[in-house]
């Protein structure tokens, strides 16, 4: 696989990355040459056996902060700090201090008084890891931020394409779905136009965020103009907890424009993948069959490849604070 | 008898559009004397006589602050005094405090609680609808009896149009304005106030989208300023316009005007001087309401202010805690301190020759007097010494940690006018240091 790689990946994928912060915050403050050596060093672990000795961390300590529900960004996190042989705490705080009344920014300085090494934070509220990094010592990792951002979430995406088809450069992807409520959206877009991607952006006016062409997409309203020729499918979840209830008239309605079925599918390119970075609402945004059509979907891949992208990161921050 | 002398001071004076280098000597709380020349031998006899050497520096009347938000980090008195020392000789208080200013009682309780001869005077706006919830007027006409300038419903907009219209209608008859903070709260998510993840936060647009953070589109604003001018026609009522942030509203009260509707308007320095791509870094103290707009509305704002579309600039003062403020975008407070830094980065307008200083005082000072019929103040023999003393040119830093109120919109602005005094009613409410060091005798 590795000889499909551009760009040096045979210096970059056996030793840690560094980086220009400790942090790791959003995808739209790096640099392309980051984002690719952080791509090859994931696609090394994503070749190891998962036995393998990467304990390169221990003694360092992290925790999973959630201030909103997740399974699998929370999980793969953990994965991976442990593969890494770090020491992994996982705190809830969706219904803890929080409902106490204590401010967020004392929750987080009473957690760096542990003295942990990183925060992998996730937060139903925009920019609320940035406030994190200007208060903390500790690194910080952006587990998704209200609309933000979902950095890891895009990393991993983009080394699940790279993986399939080789390369990002030139390939025409298409995002569709509720883009206006989505982080998800929104870092792979800062990705993938770095890289050098097409990307076109599917979605009911309603769910279109203002002036989004201007961060170097183009947005389309009808489904089947977006999707022409396009090697990528990338579908998005309707973010119910996120709407208001004058978004959209129906589930029924949106699947009949936005979801991907059969037909729609067959004006991408033939060999289109489809992906959906879970959880996934069948019927609504992708027919079922499709979600299981092991031949086109990487749905389960994309799962895969977050544990060797968080892998990457976290080792990526220890070793960029380590130097700095 | 103590005369206070302040000797070759440039006397900008917008009501007689008097701006010359003059001395002005003052006895008590009246100005006695505006001279050319002056006799200094007379007053060298009275040891109780004080001299400031002025040369260089400005006098004009002071700042009559149209729209001051007395929190909960403030009480009344500390806010009389910040403004004191910030140029603010009289100000206007918003209704939505706690308690509300919505009986007569209160604001009378409100005006002898802050009457105080060295310290700015308070004005009260009364709450235009009972408990500012919008759906019943309130009793205007008693509360005007007590001394209510005009009544608002604060920061929240008057939303049912037939309250609007009776109220428009009700206010003809006590000749009061009703003063609208103009947004279309179902349109900027504000109304549904049980899901808080769909409220508004920030200017709609590019940054918005980049941010994540939900926008409040610029028409939610002229949407209702829209309407409102209409029920103005249908009433003959006085509209005023508070915070006026967008282009189309600007647009939209310029053409209300010259069709002889009685409607006013004012803005906050935010509006003149920042744009939404301040919140690029999810800095809570750039965050308010109205939001922070486009550079082209920013544009159209100074365009307002230059053709007097604007008549007037307002703190729009809304203090907040820290503990509010350090909070992600979404859950922190709206609002930022503005007296402090009201002066002089309206003067900011004068130094970068947008306007030029007679109009600079005029939004400060005579313009908001107009537009409630009270008073304008002048600087004329005989009239109370009402007057603040300052230098146009002293370049210097806002410093967020040198305010006595936050957060501030301006930290880090280089600004070049700077307070040195405020008297109200003759006597000092304020000096510093280096006004101090120009007393001759």
């Amino acid at each position: 696989m590795n000889k499909l790689f551009k760009n040096n990946s045979e210096v970059n994928k056996f030793s840690p990355v560094k980086l220009s912060s400790h942090h790791f915050l959003a995808i739209e403050d790096m640099q392309k040459s980051e984002i690719q050596k952080l791509l090859d060093r994931a696609d090394y672990f994503a070749n190891l056996d998962k036995h393998a000795d990467t304990k390169y961390l221990s003694g360092y300590v992290v925790l999973n902060v959630f201030f909103e529900n997740s399974t699998r960004t929370r999980v793969s996190f953990e994965l991976a700090a442990r593969r890494l042989g770090a020491e992994v705490i996982n705190i809830s705080l969706i219904n803890s201090s929080i409902k106490k009344g204590e401010s967020l920014l004392d929750t987080a300085s009473t957690l760096n008084a542990m003295k942990p090494d990183l925060l992998i934070v996730r937060h139903p509220h925009s920019g609320a890891p940035l406030l994190f990094a200007e208060y903390l010592s500790c690194s910080i990792i952006n587990a998704g931020d209200g609309r933000h951002e979902h950095p890891t979430q895009a990393l991993l995406d983009a080394l699940t394409i790279k993986r399939r088809i080789g390369y990002l450069e030139g390939l025409k992807i298409s995002i569709c779905g509720d883009i206006s409520n989505s982080r998800v959206a929104r870092s792979n877009i800062h990705l993938l136009t770095t890289m050098g991607a097409e990307v076109r952006c599917i979605a009911p006016s309603t769910l279109m965020p203002s002036s989004l062409e201007k961060l170097g997409v183009k947005c389309f309203n009808n489904m089947k103009e977006g999707i022409k020729d396009a090697d990528v499918v990338m579908l998005l979840r309707l973010q119910n907890e996120r709407m208001s209830g004058t978004e959209n008239p129906s589930e029924r309605e949106y699947f009949n424009f936005f979801g991907l079925d059969e037909t729609k599918l067959s004006l991408a390119n033939p060999n289109a993948v489809i992906m959906h970075p879970g959880p996934m609402n069948r019927g609504v945004e992708i027919a079922s069959a499709l979600a299981d059509d092991t031949n086109r979907s990487l749905i389960k891949t994309q799962v895969e490849m977050g544990v060797a992208v968080r892998m990457s990161i976290i080792e990526a921050l220890n070793h960029s604070k380590n130097k700095t | 008898m103590t005369h206070i002398i302040f000797k070759s001071i440039k006397l900008i004076n917008p009501a007689t559009n008097f701006n010359q280098k003059v001395n002005v000597v003052i006895q008590n709380e009246t100005i006695i004397s505006i001279s050319k020349d002056l006799n200094l031998e007379k007053f060298n006899k009275d040891n109780q006589t004080i001299i400031y050497d002025c040369e260089g520096l400005t006098m004009s009347p002071g700042i009559f602050d149209m729209r001051v938000n007395i929190g909960k980090t403030e009480n009344l008195k500390f806010t009389q005094i910040t403004a004191a020392e910030s140029g603010i000789t009289s100000m206007a208080i918003l209704p939505n405090q706690t308690p509300k200013l919505n009986n007569p009682s209160i604001i009378d309780h409100i005006k002898r609680q802050s009457e105080d001869i060295n310290l700015p005077k308070v004005m009260v706006y009364g709450a235009a609808t009972k408990d500012l919830k919008g759906l019943e007027i309130s009793e205007i006409g008693l509360m005007s009896e007590m001394g209510a300038i005009g009544f608002t419903n604060g920061n929240k907009s008057i939303k049912n149009s037939l309250v609007m219209r009776r109220l428009m209608s009700y206010a003809t008859m006590i000749h009061r304005p009703i003063i609208q903070h103009a947004e279309d709260e179902d349109l900027s998510g504000l109304n549904q106030a049980s899901t808080t993840s769909i409220r508004g936060e920030m200017n709609e647009g590019e940054i918005s989208t980049r941010l994540g953070l939900i926008g409040i589109p610029a028409c939610a604003e002229v949407i209702i300023i829209e309407r409102d001018i209409r029920l103005a026609k249908l009433t003959g009522a006085h509209y005023h316009v508070a915070h006026v942030s967008t282009r189309d509203a600007v647009n939209v009260i310029r053409e209300a005007k010259k069709s002889g509707l009685n409607i006013t308007c004012d803005t906050a320095p935010p509006y003149f001087s920042l744009n939404e791509s301040k919140l690029l870094t999810y800095n809570t103290a750039f965050k308010l309401s109205p939001p922070l707009r486009s550079e082209d509305d920013r544009l159209a704002i100074i365009e307002g202010i230059q053709d007097g579309t604007i008549d007037a600039i307002a703190s729009d003062h809304r203090a907040r805690s820290k503990d509010t403020k350090a909070q992600p975008f979404s859950a922190a407070s709206v609002g930022a301190s503005g007296i402090e830094t009201l002066f002089s980065v309206t003067l900011d307008l004068v130094h970068k020759k947008i306007i030029d200083i007679n109009k600079a005082i005029s939004f400060l000072t005579i313009n908001p007097a107009k537009i409630f019929g009270i008073d304008t103040p002048s600087l004329e023999e005989e009239k109370v010494a009402n007057f603040i003393v300052f230098d146009e040119n002293e370049p210097h830093i806002i410093k967020k940690e040198n305010l006595k109120t936050s957060p501030t919109p301006f930290d880090r602005k280089k600004i070049h006018s700077k307070i040195l005094a405020t008297f109200i009613n003759g006597q000092a409410a304020f000096i510093n240091q280096i006004f101090k060091n120009k007393i001759i005798k």
